[in-house]
């Protein structure tokens, strides 16, 4: 017996509809799967994005610093960095959690944040630099004008010695020396 | 031409000799020296001295019982440094850090603890853990430890490892530091062309705990 024979026409209608129900269920769920995964991967791609940023803030911070920043300007900056990369540790915390929304914003914040530290270390970069550079400028400017003072000071006191030896040999007087001889 | 009194000659002579000094000095002052370059990695016990690293002084630690350990490390590399902890749960036959070919060693991160230093700075904080569970298979012995956040308790990490009878676990602390030149982290640090590495790591048995 066929399994044509036993399917009445409205049967077979209810199962083509059951069978598209099915399909879209399943394509729906995929669907949303799939969304899942695009937002997970947003928001890892997010977080690896910030830890690049960190990174970027953290060069520009060291190279102010190599370029003779203040310290305690330096200070700040890195304790700012410090901050930024607790938060960075909270955002992947909350991405292994699942919790992608909170992860991606706090990543978002980061990445503002290590902007803005690498910003203010380029412009103390740029400060630092030009400080150092007047600094050794005057610094070694300042050899010739110590070789000019103390060329003048022995020149001067040349000449003092000079006229002082002079005079003393005008002041001489001429002495007979009496020999052995003579005194007995 | 006019020739040059002997005053002036004299002069010239004293001024290019000054000028010749002072700028040597000034060279010397302004550059500066090189100093060796490196990390301090320690830890300390519970009093916060080399000593009593264990609670009673004995390595047997039962099953809940927190040990109170102090990490430390100071920079001395002479410039800003990003630093990672990474904290590594082994036992006898993992391999340790390799200090001649960088290697770290391969057993599992169990905490990884991160931090900017600037030159000249100690960075030490509390570190403190307990053995949450063991479980035994054969001869083996599983512990699973549990990272404990100093003020308040909480749990931050675990992880879980296996030991002959529960004998020779160990906690390692790894160095690693960012490379500028590779942009990325690496094992030890890198100073005057060469790599150098410092880990630590701290032996201890699990015991279950004493049924009354």
């Amino acid at each position: 017996m066929s399994l044509k024979g036993k399917l009445s026409p409205l049967g077979a209608v209810l199962l083509v509809l059951a069978a598209m129900l099915v399909g879209s269920a399943l394509l729906c769920g995929t669907l949303n799967a799939d969304r899942h995964a695009l937002a997970f991967g947003e928001s890892s791609q997010a977080v690896d994005r910030a830890n690049a940023e960190f990174e970027r803030a953290l060069i520009a911070v060291r190279e102010a610093e190599a370029a003779g920043a203040d310290r305690e300007r330096i200070a700040a900056l890195v304790e700012r960095l410090n901050f930024v990369l607790g938060r960075i540790d909270e955002a992947e915390h909350l991405l292994l959690q699942g919790n992608i929304t909170d992860a991606d914003a706090i990543a978002q914040q980061t990445i503002d944040d290590s902007t803005g530290i690498a910003l203010e270390a380029i412009e103390l970069y740029d400060e630092a630099s030009l400080k150092t550079y007047y600094e050794k400028i005057f610094t070694f400017g300042m050899a010739p004008v110590a070789s000019l003072l103390v060329t003048v000071g022995v020149h001067y006191g040349w000449k003092f010695w000079r006229r002082h030896e002079v005079d003393r040999m005008m002041r001489m007087k001429i002495k007979k020396v009496k020999e052995p001889e003579e005194e007995e | 031409m006019r020739r040059l009194s002997e005053d002036m000659k004299r002069a010239a002579v004293i001024f290019i000799s000054a000028t010749i000094i002072f700028s040597a000095l000034v060279y010397v002052a302004v550059t500066p020296r090189p100093k060796e370059q490196f990390f301090q990695i320690y830890v300390l016990g519970e009093t916060r001295m080399a000593e009593r690293y264990y609670p009673d002084d004995n390595p047997n630690i039962p099953v809940g019982r927190l040990v109170q350990w102090y990490l430390g490390t100071t920079n001395f590399m002479g410039s800003v440094q990003y630093l990672v902890i990474k904290v590594k749960l082994g036992n006898s036959t993992i391999k340790a850090p390799d200090d001649i070919n960088y290697i770290p060693s391969p057993a599992p991160v169990l905490l990884e603890l991160k931090k900017v230093l600037m030159d000249n700075e100690t960075w030490e904080f509390p570190f403190a853990w307990i053995i949450g569970e063991i479980g035994e298979e054969g001869d083996m012995t599983y512990a699973t430890v549990l990272v404990i956040k100093g003020k308040d308790g909480v749990e931050v990490q675990r992880g879980r490892v296996g030991a002959l009878n529960g004998y020779n676990f160990r906690i390692i602390f790894e160095l690693w530091t960012f490379d500028p030149v590779t942009e990325d982290l690496i094992f030890g640090w890198r100073a005057g062309g060469e790599q150098r590495a410092a880990w630590l790591q701290v032996w201890f048995n699990a015991t279950k705990p004493q049924t009354s």
